[in-house]
């Protein structure tokens, strides 16, 4: 089997090559024969890739210890979906992984394309097959998944696996490489458009809309892949907080960031033919900051709880970022005449310009979290010393730029296109300022002392106003028109333009997590050693530990500390934190409990047997508002989703500009107007 | 022979967790202190002073150290000055506001003040001059007038 899985693999590879060479000696010689079979290549990619990956999956699922990979990431005792989610649990498993999403991203472009942007397409497809040429090299000659154990010519079998590591066998953690995964590859969709536009200077605006169609939907996996992953590190590595500034981490959010920065800016472009060159770069820059996080993972470059240890294969990353961003830089110059700007900013006070301080700031941000992640690389290579750079440094950065961006985010729609006059925007913003500073008083009246929680809380109540002023305005007006009732006017006020609105849900979705990361403001924690029956405190909860039980099951054994929770005297739960150790590995890990309510959670880890009465060291959270931040998730997810839903009307941005005013008109006709 | 693996899993897992006991209370004078030591262990983030990764390697044994340097009467400063000696800067949990440091501090900011550059550079290459109209309508309603039909536009394109 493994034989005809590296097959598949080098079949995939030649193929890729084919592809390539056929897209591109087609749209230079005009050749649709050339074209079509280039197209027809990206099939037979996928369906070599599929079939190798499928093999691997199977000597996973089936437990065939003569391949090293399935030798060193599964056993016999894990449940089966671990056993298929260790595809993505390796160096070499994931890098396949990673191709076969690409090869997929590659057929669902093609076919959704096929009718459409004849002579673009061929460059679109030779840019997403030279990236999936590189990684069918790394698949084929640097980590190869189907390396069997062998003593001189013979292949040995061993008996069972050493599993997969314990932090990796929990349920969001079979998702959320998938998710994340999504993300990080489907950026190439949206990257081969813009330089495949660029390439044939391709007229017209709908290759922007498709554009940002997969930008929107890649943006929308990175969105998920991250929210798991904070979801993973809250309840499995016991890190007490979902975010730490861990390397790997910030090698997700980044592109995440730009490519929100793209989001925005890409308006100015569909509606006012401005920022061409800007987009470029952006688009450019969140393919590159994905591969660049790829690398960061799995070269050893930094150390993470996340990484994939030291290799060579950072070389190739280099190598293969290298070429990509001097072509790009090249092709951008050479078609600076194609991007330019079809239009001038007529104020300052304007739509336009909240957009250039919101990429600003968001720019700002990626460029705080690259280099306090390199920060220790550079100050080594330099200073000779390396200098720790740790969540307090992220934190003191990104606090302030988040609050301004989430200022802008309120701002942001309610400022009109073109121009805003003083009088337009007091009438917007008054009631929301007035809003945010009575909030502001009220919490610091209430004992709030914290800063930007008091600004974080008061902004989160001005942006909620201002969503909530466009969706009841447009609610009303159709309300009166169409004769509707509240609900029916709010989906219809939706569905007639969910680009505007899905956005507005976003926003919320941004405000509601925003108030669950102020929370963490106010965590209490303690760690605490109980003996049996013994009581002990933290904020308002009253625990006991009642027993502490302990068993094993065919992948692990496990200990697991009872626990009475109680308010004021009266019992309101039991949690049950839990310790394990994986038999095959035989390295420990935890299962926290949680008791999740919106104002805060109580979170309990069992850190240790206690060497008194029998009992537990407990280590104990109050993390305020957590909850804030899943539900804030969702309805991003949910906004994102509506955005990507086609508009009941047809808009089209007219390149329209108020060139001036008429002189010498009457009061009269003016009114008439 | 099950009986006994299991038995013998167990006593490990009982002797891992007991010797991952020398979690102390985290008193308020050893989180502040902690709080500007990074934990070194490798696996997350943290500061020594909030580090929660279960059984850390680092984070534990540094604030046992904290502890009883604290209790010898060290000061926060010398506290922190001994981890730095021992472990080099990286021992901090936030780069020094002196020397190479201070570049790390620097750098956020000054990118900040480039992109403002940018913006008003691009303003200003961008902008549309203001038409100079000669009117005897009054300005303010040539301003409302204006206002009035930018929101509409805005209306009908968004």
């Amino acid at each position: 089997m493994e034989n005809l899985g590296s097959l598949a693999l080098l079949l995939a590879f030649c193929v890729s090559i084919f592809a390539l060479v056929c897209s591109v000696t087609g749209a230079l010689r005009k050749n649709l024969y050339l074209i079509a079979a280039g197209q027809r290549a990206v099939y037979v990619v996928w369906a070599l890739i599929t079939t190798a990956s499928g093999i691997l999956v199977y000597g996973l699922v089936s437990g065939d210890y003569r391949m090293m990979y399935v030798a060193t990431h599964a056993n016999k005792a894990m449940p089966w979906v671990y056993k298929i989610s260790a595809w993505w649990g390796g160096q070499e498993g994931s890098l396949l992984f990673w191709s076969w999403i690409l090869s997929c991203y590659g057929v669902a472009v093609v076919f959704t394309n096929r009718k459409q942007f004849k002579t673009m397409m061929p460059w679109v497809v030779g840019i997403m097959s030279f990236t999936q040429t590189f990684f069918l090299v790394l698949n084929n000659f640097v980590v190869p998944p189907f390396t069997v154990w062998a003593i001189g010519r013979g292949i040995i079998t061993l008996p069972d696996g050493q599993g997969l590591n314990p932090l990796l066998q929990t349920p969001s953690m079979a998702i959320h490489p998938p998710m994340l995964y999504l993300g990080y590859v489907g950026f190439i969709a949206p990257f081969a458009f813009a330089i495949g536009s660029l390439i044939n200077k391709q007229p017209g605006d709908e290759w922007i809309h498709t554009t940002r169609r997969w930008t929107l939907i890649t943006w929308l996996f990175q969105t998920i892949g991250v929210t798991l992953g904070m979801g993973w590190a809250y309840y499995v590595l016991g890190w007490g907080g979902y975010w730490v500034w861990d390397p790997v981490e910030n090698a997700s959010v980044l592109p995440w960031i730009t490519a929100t920065a793209f989001l925005h800016s890409v308006m100015m472009q569909e509606k006012k033919g401005m920022m061409k060159v800007w987009n470029m770069v952006l688009v450019s820059a969140t393919f590159f900051l994905c591969i660049f996080g790829t690398m960061l993972t799995r070269s050893g470059i930094v150390q993470s709880v996340h990484a994939f240890g030291i290799s060579s294969i950072g070389n190739y990353f280099a190598v293969f970022l290298a070429i990509s961003i001097a072509a790009t830089v090249w092709l951008i110059l050479d078609r600076l005449d194609f991007l330019k700007s079809e239009s001038q900013l007529e104020s300052v006070v304007s739509r336009e310009s909240t957009f250039l301080f919101n990429n600003l700031l968001l720019l700002a941000s990626c460029f705080a979290v690259l280099w306090g992640t390199l920060f220790p690389i550079i100050s080594e290579a330099i200073g000779g010393e390396k200098i720790g750079v740790d969540a307090p440094f992220f934190n003191r950065v990104n606090v302030p730029i988040g609050l301004f961006l989430l200022f802008l985010t309120g701002v942001g729609p309610l400022v009109a296109w073109r121009r805003s006059s003083i009088e337009s925007l007091k009438k917007n913003f008054l009631w929301p300022t007035v809003g945010m500073f009575v909030l502001m008083i009220v919490l610091f009246g209430a004992g709030m002392r914290s800063l930007y929680a008091l600004m974080s809380f008061g902004l989160c109540l001005f942006v909620t106003m201002t969503i909530f002023s466009e969706f009841i305005k447009g609610t009303l007006v159709i309300m009166q028109k169409e004769s509707m009732n509240v609900v029916r006017a709010v989906v219809e006020l939706t569905h007639r333009n969910t680009r505007r609105y899905g956005g507005y849900l976003v926003h919320m979705g941004v405000v509601v997590m925003f108030i669950g990361f102020t929370g963490a403001a106010f965590n209490q924690d303690a760690v605490i050693e109980a003996a049996l029956g013994e009581t002990f405190h933290l904020g308002r909860y009253d625990m006991k530990i009642t027993e502490v039980k302990d068993g094993e099951t065919e992948n692990y054994a496990w200990m697991k500390a009872v626990v009475d929770v109680s308010v004021g005297g009266e019992h309101i739960d039991t949690l049950s934190p839990e310790r394990r150790v994986y038999k095959s590995s035989r390295q420990p890990g935890s299962n926290v409990d949680i008791r999740r309510r919106l104002n805060e959670d109580l979170f309990l880890n069992f850190a240790a047997m206690s060497q008194k009465g029998n009992g537990a060291v407990i280590q104990a959270y109050i993390f305020p508002l957590v909850s804030w931040i899943w539900v804030g998730f969702w309805v991003v997810l949910f906004g994102t989703l509506v955005c990507l839903v086609p508009a009941k009307i047809k808009y089209s941005y007219a390149r329209t500009e108020v060139i001036g005013t008429a002189t010498n008109v009457p009061r009269e006709a003016h009114a008439k107007t | 022979m099950q009986r006994l693996k299991s038995l013998a899993l167990l006593t490990l897992l009982a002797t891992l967790s007991i010797a991952q006991n020398p979690m102390d209370f985290v008193s308020p004078d050893i989180k502040r202190v902690g709080m500007k030591l990074s934990c070194l262990c490798g696996g997350c983030r943290n500061s020594v002073g909030d580090c929660a990764m279960i059984a850390c390697g680092y984070s534990l044994p540094a604030r046992q150290k904290i502890k009883q340097l604290q209790t010898m009467g060290s000061s926060d400063a010398s506290v922190i000055g001994r981890f730095v000696k021992e472990q080099g800067l990286k021992a901090l949990s936030e780069p020094e506001a002196t020397g190479f440091g201070l570049l790390g501090w620097v750098m956020p900011g000054f990118a900040i003040a480039l992109g403002l550059i940018a913006i008003v550079v691009y303003v200003k290459r961008f902008r549309r001059p203001a038409v100079i109209t000669e009117s005897e309508v009054p300005a303010a309603l040539v301003a409302e007038y204006e206002d009035t039909a930018a929101r509409e536009l805005d209306r009908m394109q968004s």
